[in-house]
């Protein structure tokens, strides 16, 4: 174990990246470190040639990723949509692990982000200094990005004002960054692309204009179809992260993910799983992201707290958290659902009584 | 010679298919003479290859003949046209699939696809695929049915094979291909036939669509989506197949508002050729097109994709028949008729609007309202009410090939469409079970100009209305009759008899009425206001006799006395805009029903039936305002929180506008009640406006 808090993708798969690698000789578009096909096996889970097996890092249509990695092929640049927790960031990572095998170009896209944290900056004391040059500059991981062939990945790019989204229109069209003040311009070296995530709650915010638009072919992530898809991605980041964090995995939390899933399910829905009482929904998006979270902070609650028992007990306080987002509002949604549906269901007693004591 | 899988006793049609007018889809359409019910149908596409056989074999002068079961021998036990689907569900694994992924594809689908129908130069492959099904055939029994229909096409190859001067060639579906190609076993096949009914039966070319074709759409051995199909079909060979069909998912994007330029699409085909290579297939297909256009055009909902899926997957194509073949006689009129109003049946929905002043408007109305009336819901007439009474009809068109059955059916009644028409609803008329119903079918009669049913009709609502006694239905009768008595007239037909039936029905209904309105509850009170509303409608469209109104106001009056509390309020509301009931009455009215002494609950519903749709009257209104807001003033606070749903509905149909203005109104700001009048100093335009007051200030009122 090392002492980083959380390592980036291509270091936590160094070996799975390392045996598709080994095995991959097929053509691959100039700057790739993987053939498409391998990146797909990345992603999508399988056997490395050589047998290693390859854990899935997305669980969910393969058509999606087969269509995000045929983009990334094409000189186009990818634009991940979907509601908070659809595994955005983390498709983008794993892309450009597998693809550029470096996915720490990022730049967090914000309301304040300007111009010169897309493009570049000045070192101001270089530049007053020597004046302009290239040794002035400092380059942003765009720039890098371009000039090494790799992939730079925006994150949350309908944050960014309207003004700062276009600076990218030159570089998603004519592959070059502009740099009036040295009369320059940066070619991109091949490999180079983009992949930017946006929250499609957040639409309307900073719409992308339609010429950005256009340069961009679009994914959108849905969140899991079936109980059971949902509860294997839960079930394997739980692992996972508990490894990382050096926390114990009872027995039983298999059926406590389960349960945690089920009524996440079925208040983001608006249903109950059996089709046949209509709920409130409450205003946070309860995605599966906050799901792993919840099971997470409960697992740490067990090790900690509970002698490592995972229960409704460990579990209730972060599904709270995680469902009340709205104090007045979401309580009573959350009241109504414990009183309508947990109450009578049978195997939820403990989950009832818990979750009411935590409201 | 040619040989195709397909009735037998059909064989005399295939020489129609070359025919100028015949034009696929269409389905081969056979039944047991004088019983159309039982119809079987064999659908043919441009692309099947059972036509394309045909076609050939027409235009080489090769003979072509086919060589399944005769259809007078039924279909088994309908299980011939499943049998695929059936089959699939008896192995327990997916061989297809099996082999699909034995050749590295996840669907079995787009491996057929690639391998069979869209490979260029297919060449041994057929050998294999026979060698293959051979193998599957092996896992389990033949069933009976298929086993008799393979034994009859065995024994007409052989017969072929003997006769023909020329090669044999026979088309059929892979599965018979092992059975067909084995030894022959004649005496066996033979004895195997034995017992098969025969029948003599008719069998036609029906026009059929590129819709039904689909799987989704109930027949059995369909395709996923006919419309590639025919596309894949069109453009063989061709090297712009994949812009072909880019193109038309942009133009019909275009058609609904969306922006798709001809970059967007070339950035899709890149795509879709990016994705067949990462899938490892040949080309491009089907679904690297939909995908590279979900993610390039759609910006990756895929709900846009759904929303042009039907049209694109499944078109608006529907085929046509030759016209000089034996076509049932019905469809032969309506076909006839359809062109004489150059109305073109298909498959997709459309509008029309028609204006009936004019000969070609009144034409095609006819035609579409007696289709309606034989039970063949070519055109749904739209916006019933709003347009009735006017010389404009919508119609919403779509022409399902079903209906081509329906008319095959229909032929029992006549052989003509009007005749037909006229002796179904006829029928219909006579199974009528209560006379609303009965009334709104003789409605019927008249739009559509049946002057038989309209007679039987007209005798039979007379009879009938002698004999009902329900309030509910001879208040539901007075509305359709009084607008036929009305507005049929732009149909050129004699209508007197019907208003005077339509009066005595309002006052028969009228006598009753004060018994029905008493001890309702909530929704039968409703019921009943509605009738109340539309037979009132009605009368005044008739514009009956005033003893006639005075039966009718006074039936009002004793609801409003002693009815239900929400029909009283209508009632008081009916009386009211007639005028029958002064201001100062219905203040007084509205005074001592909201007075202290009633219950809040019935006030609220009286004040609902009173106001509702009506709500705009109040900002005019003051004596009547003011009524109704003392009252809500006097409320209790429970009580007020209790009926605020109540009184929002109330005024739910007030714009904003005019709830600004009964705001002001309510809280005593100034409102003009008619638009500043000027009087101008000549003596005639006071004479006109003398006239003109009384009729504005009522309009307001109603």
């Amino acid at each position: 174990m090392t002492d980083v808090l959380r390592l980036s993708a291509e270091q936590s798969y160094a070996a799975e990246l390392a045996a598709l690698s080994a095995a991959d000789d097929g053509p691959r578009p100039v700057g790739w470190k993987l053939t498409p096909k391998a990146v797909l096996t990345y992603l999508m889970g399988g056997a490395a040639p050589g047998g290693t097996a390859i854990t899935p890092k997305y669980v969910g249509q393969r058509r999606l990723i087969e269509t995000a990695v045929a983009t990334l092929a094409t000189d186009r640049a990818l634009l991940l949509m979907g509601v908070p927790g659809t595994a955005k960031s983390w498709v983008s990572e794993h892309l450009a692990a597998a693809i550029a095998g470096d996915s720490t170009l990022l730049i967090q896209c914000t309301a304040g982000t300007d111009e010169t944290q897309i493009r570049y900056g000045w070192n101001y004391a270089e530049l007053l200094a020597h004046g302009p040059s290239e040794a002035a500059l400092v380059a942003t991981p765009l720039m890098r990005a371009m000039r090494e062939g790799a992939l730079c990945r925006l994150e949350e790019f309908t944050r960014l004002g309207s003004d700062v989204q276009d600076t990218l229109i030159t570089v998603l069209s004519e592959k070059v960054l502009p740099i009036p003040e040295l009369a320059t311009a940066l070619p991109a070296r091949r490999g180079f692309n983009v992949i930017a995530t946006a929250n499609s709650r957040d639409k309307g915010v900073n719409e992308l204009s339609s010429a950005l638009k256009r340069r961009f072919n679009v994914v959108v992530l849905p969140l899991p179809a079936t109980l059971e898809e949902e509860v294997s991605i839960v079930r394997r980041r739980v692992r996972e992260l508990a490894d990382d964090l050096a926390l114990p995995v009872p027995r039983g939390v298999d059926e406590q993910i389960k349960a945690v899933l089920t009524v996440f399910r079925e208040l983001r829905s608006g249903v109950t799983a059996d089709n046949k009482v209509t709920l409130k929904t409450p205003s946070g998006t309860l995605s599966t992201a906050e799901a792993i979270g919840t099971l997470v902070g409960g697992l740490s609650q067990a090790a900690w707290f509970a002698d490592g028992q995972l229960g409704a007990r460990e579990l209730a306080a972060p599904m709270v958290g995680a469902i009340v987002k709205d104090p007045v509002q979401d309580k009573a949604v959350l009241a109504e659902y414990l009183e309508t549906v947990l109450k009578r269901r049978r195997g939820y007693a403990q989950y009832y009584a818990e979750l009411g004591e935590a409201l | 010679m040619v040989l195709i899988e397909g009735p037998a006793d059909a064989t005399h049609l295939i020489a129609q298919l070359a025919a100028p007018g015949m034009r696929p889809p269409i389905a081969l359409l056979a039944y047991p003479k004088g019983d159309p019910a039982n119809a079987a149908f064999w659908p043919f596409a441009e692309f099947s290859p059972e036509y394309q056989a045909a076609l050939w074999a027409l235009r080489h002068d090769a003979a072509a003949e086919f060589i399944d079961l005769p259809a007078a021998a039924g279909r088994g036990d309908d299980a011939a046209e499943d049998g695929d689907a059936r089959r699939g569900e008896r192995l327990r694994r997916d061989p297809l699939g099996e082999l699909a992924a034995a050749a590295g594809y996840l669907d079995a689908e787009s491996w057929w696809c690639d391998l069979l129908e869209q490979n260029p130069s297919p060449g041994p492959v057929f050998g294999a695929v026979a060698e293959a099904m051979a193998e599957l055939r092996r896992l389990e029994p033949t069933e009976p049915w298929e086993a008799k229909r393979e034994a009859h096409m065995r024994l007409k190859i052989a017969q072929a094979a003997k006769g023909a001067a020329g090669p044999v060639a026979v088309v059929c579906g892979a599965w018979h291909v092992p059975a067909l190609t084995g030894p022959t076993r004649a005496t066996e096949d033979r004895r195997l036939l034995v017992g098969l009914p025969r029948a003599k039966i008719q069998a036609t070319w029906a026009p059929w669509s590129l819709a039904r074709l689909a799987s989704g759409t109930g027949y059995g051995a369909g395709v996923d989506a006919p419309g590639w199909n025919q596309h894949i079909w069109r453009t063989w060979g061709r090297a712009d197949s994949n812009s072909r069909w880019l193109a038309r998912i942009g133009a019909l994007l275009r058609t609904r508002g969306h922006g798709v330029s001809t970059a967007d699409l070339i950035e899709a085909e890149r795509l879709a050729l990016a994705l067949a290579a990462l899938r490892g297939r040949p080309r491009s297909g089907f679904e690297e097109l939909r995908d590279a256009a979900v993610a390039c055009l759609f910006g990756g909902e895929d709900l846009v994709w759904r929303s042009i899926e039907a049209e694109l997957l499944l078109g608006r194509d529907v085929g046509a028949a030759p016209e000089d073949g034996p076509a049932a006689p019905l469809i032969a009129d309506v076909q006839r008729a359809q062109r004489a109003t150059r109305l073109k049946p298909e498959a997709l929905e459309r509008s029309l609007t028609l204006d009936l002043r004019s000969d070609a408007g009144r034409e095609r109305s006819l035609l579409l309202h007696r289709l309606c009336a034989l039970g063949v819901p070519w055109g749904q007439p739209q916006s019933v009410g709003g347009s009735r009474g006017t010389f404009r009809e919508n119609w919403k068109l779509r022409w399902d090939p079903e209906f081509s059955v329906v008319l095959v059916e229909r032929v029992i009644y006549g052989s003509e469409l009007v005749g037909a028409a006229d002796a179904y609803l006829e029928e219909a008329m006579r199974g009528a079970q209560d006379l609303a119903t009965l009334a709104h079918l003789v409605s019927r009669s008249v739009t559509a100009s049946l002057p038989e049913a309209w007679a039987v009709g007209l005798r039979l609502l007379e009879g009938r209305a002698a004999l009902t006694s329900d309030v509910g239905q001879l208040l539901g009768s007075v509305a359709p009759i009084a607008e036929i008595a009305r507005y049929g007239q732009a149909r050129q037909a004699d209508m007197t008899p019907l208003a005077a039936l339509a009066e005595r029905l309002a006052v028969q209904a009228a006598l009753g009425l004060r018994h029905a309105a008493r001890g309702l509850d909530d929704s039968a009170a409703a019921a009943l206001v509605d009738r109340l509303r539309s037979a009132q409608a009605g009368l005044e469209l008739l514009d009956p006799a005033e003893e006639t109104w005075g039966v009718w106001f006074e039936a009002l009056a004793g609801v409003l006395a002693g009815g239900e509390a929400f029909a009283a309020g209508a009632a008081g509301q009916l009386l009211y805009t007639a005028d029958r009931l002064t201001p100062e009455a219905a203040v007084g009215l509205l005074a001592r029903r909201l007075s202290p002494g009633t219950p809040a609950a019935v006030a609220a519903r009286f004040v609902e039936g009173f106001f509702s749709t009506q709500a705009a009257r109040l900002i005019y209104d003051a004596p009547l305002r003011e009524a109704v807001d003392r009252w809500i003033r006097g409320l209790e606070d429970a009580d007020f929180l209790a009926y605020l749903p109540l009184l929002r509905r109330v005024f739910a149909d007030l714009d904003a506008m005019e709830r600004k203005r009964l705001r002001q109104a309510a809280l005593g700001e100034v409102v003009k009640s008619l638009p500043g009048v000027v009087t101008l100093p000549d003596a005639v335009w006071a004479a006109h406006f003398d006239v003109l007051a009384p009729i504005l200030a009522r309009g307001r009122h109603v």
